[in-house]
């Protein structure tokens, strides 16, 4: 099928060789390019600034035919005074500063496990995939509504048989904050086992023919080699869960409700209370950038962290 | 050496057995109590099947046959939603991918790197953020309630994603290949549909197995704009807890069922790939 002619009565140069659709490079890049800047300055950028705008103002959807004034930092200030805002900020500050610890640890260990094996690590690996696939939505059905059951569920059943006394897992307020934590961990931990795994089977081998040479206990290769290795890993980890269990909702709406009273309920769940349901598009505005500003602070720290780390281990 | 080589084996599959139970005891227990009657559930906990309760077929029978047309809409709109979804973010984000992966571009003062960043970035923001806007944006245009609504703010979420991902996986297939297909005469086009495309197949599917199983799963986005026609899986499943005459779980169980398997086997098939694209490709 090479069509010999065209190809020799044509100069063997990159730049002149596809005339044929009288399209150049830099349409044709463009073209292949501008859909997705335009859905992106369409679809996210302007409504960003859009929210931005309407949270110096006094909108509010249910109040039809008012005048939509514009409050400057009004509501701002009445969203950052409000004792239901601190309430459900301090509660998702509380779920990232605990769910993502202990996922961290726990897909840290797993995953060091996991490279230790020589059987069977690839079913495993597939396996401890799982929680992550599914959706939040059903986790929750599967933990929070058949395991932890306060009447019917197993773990209670089980904890009865052996002598201990039914845990209350949603109805009493520091028990259900920990119930939510459970739900996620048992999701979210999957992905920093992936992340994990997938560094320590990356990480160079000569350091450790070099330590062993020079007679060191398994105990001190994995101290001073393989730990400071993970660094950025950890950090990168770190950052991406971090950033997801800010946005927490979906777990907590189904499975609490925010209750009991508003113990659990998330900024995500206030922007959908007050914004959504409620109808006061400013107040939901001001809310949601607060949790953008906590986000952004959350990655900002993180990133100094890491660049400090890169900077010492290459001194 | 070998006596703490050994320690360390019963140390790691100690802790792999414990992992496994904990994922796979409440699996284990979704899955029986989709075959347990009324009475085996809502008396007190039964654990195993033919010992402490006789497992039937009724609740299959109730959601396939007596509620097999309330049940699947949701199941319909799902699926719609997550291929269109699919389709729509791979083809636009893949396009956008292989551009930056293989022209330069500098829109002011920023070239490629930080384009693809600036994608990147948006898919850390909150959705919170987006709930407002879309929310008079689809009141005005009659889209609330309706599936192009969905497909549309989950392309939204979806494109810098894959526009990620996409330039990640095309910068690792050597540019040499389509260097000489474009000296022998094939035009920029042919060599994106003949050479660039078929090379990056796995990353193809992946982004689309990914931005399908993300929108399958979704659930803030959908209980904002969705309420009644277009109701999507999750959104379903939570509607049927508060339920007026109590849970059926064992109904609920057989819809999780279903509601799971999909994107489990997807995402187990293509394990390998999908590492990558988790990761952001943080890690190769």
């Amino acid at each position: 099928m090479r069509q010999t002619t065209l190809v020799e009565a044509r100069p063997a140069k990159v730049g002149q060789s596809r005339r044929r659709l009288e399209i150049s490079d830099v349409t044709f890049k463009w073209i292949l390019l501008l859909p997705a800047v335009l859905a992106v300055i369409a679809l996210l950028i302007f409504p960003f600034l859009f929210t931005l705008g309407v949270s110096f103002t006094d909108w509010h959807l249910f109040n039809r035919g008012a005048p939509i004034n514009f409050v400057g930092f009004k509501m701002w200030a009445s969203v950052l005074s409000s004792k239901y805002i601190h309430t459900t900020t301090l509660n998702t500050l509380g779920f990232v500063a605990t769910a993502v610890p202990i996922e961290f640890g726990l897909g840290l260990l797993v995953a060091l496990a996991l490279n230790e094996a020589t059987r069977g690590r690839s079913f495993f690996r597939v396996f401890f995939l799982m929680p992550l696939m599914i959706s939040p939505i059903a986790v929750v059905f599967i933990i929070g509504r058949l395991m932890l059951h306060e009447d019917i569920g197993a773990v209670n059943a089980i904890l009865m048989k052996l002598g201990f006394e039914r845990v209350m897992w949603l109805s009493d307020p520091m028990t259900a904050r920990f119930t939510i934590i459970l739900v996620d961990v048992w999701q979210s931990t999957a992905f920093m086992i992936l992340m994990f795994l997938a560094a320590l089977q990356s990480l160079p081998q000569e350091p450790y023919e070099a330590a062993i040479v020079d007679g060191s206990t398994a105990l001190q290769r994995f101290r001073y080699i393989t730990l400071p290795l993970l660094g950025p890993v950890a950090l990168t980890a770190t950052l991406i869960r971090g950033l997801d269990a800010f946005k927490v909702i979906d777990i907590i709406y189904a499975l609490t409700g925010g209750g009991p009273g508003q113990a659990t309920e998330s900024v995500t769940l206030t922007v959908y209370r007050t914004g959504v349901k409620g109808g006061d598009i400013a107040f939901g505005s001001a809310a949601a950038y607060l949790l953008l500003i906590l986000m952004a602070l959350f990655a900002f720290l993180l990133m100094l962290a890491m660049r400090r780390w890169v900077r010492r281990t290459t001194d | 050496m070998a006596r703490q080589r050994r320690l360390k084996q019963i140390v790691a599959y100690t802790i792999l057995f414990f992992w496994t139970l904990v994922v796979a005891i409440p699996t284990y227990w979704l899955v029986i109590t989709a075959f347990k009657l009324p009475q085996d559930i809502n008396a007190r906990a039964t654990f195993i099947p033919w010992v402490d309760f006789t497992p039937g077929l009724h609740a299959f029978q109730d959601v396939f046959i007596r509620q097999g047309l309330v049940n699947s809409r949701p199941f319909l709109n799902s699926i719609v939603v997550a291929l269109s979804t699919a389709a729509l973010s791979t083809v636009i984000g893949g396009a956008g991918g292989y551009a930056l992966a293989r022209f330069p571009f500098q829109i002011g003062r920023f070239s490629n790197d930080r384009i693809a960043f600036g994608f990147l970035i948006q898919r850390m923001f909150p959705p919170a953020v987006l709930l407002i806007p879309f929310l008079l944006l689809y009141r005005r245009l009659g889209l609330l309630d309706t599936l192009s609504g969905l497909v549309l703010v989950y392309c939204a979420f979806s494109i810098p994603f894959v526009v990620w991902m996409m330039r990640d996986f095309f910068r690792t297939i050597p540019v040499e290949i389509e260097e000489s297909a474009l000296i022998d005469g094939c035009d920029r086009v042919g060599v994106l549909f003949r050479i660039a495309i078929p090379l990056s197949a796995p990353g193809v599917v992946t982004a689309f197995v990914l931005v399908m199983i993300g929108s399958w799963n979704e659930f803030l986005l959908a209980l904002t704009f969705m309420f009644n026609k277009a109701v999507t899986v999750p959104l379903f499943l939570t509607l049927q807890t508060s339920v007026q005459y109590g849970t059926q779980y064992w109904n609920m169980a057989v819809i999780a069922i279903f509601s799971v398997l999909p994107v489990v086997i997807a995402g187990l098939a293509l394990e390998r790939y999908i590492t990558r694209g988790l990761t952001f490709g943080a890690v190769k």
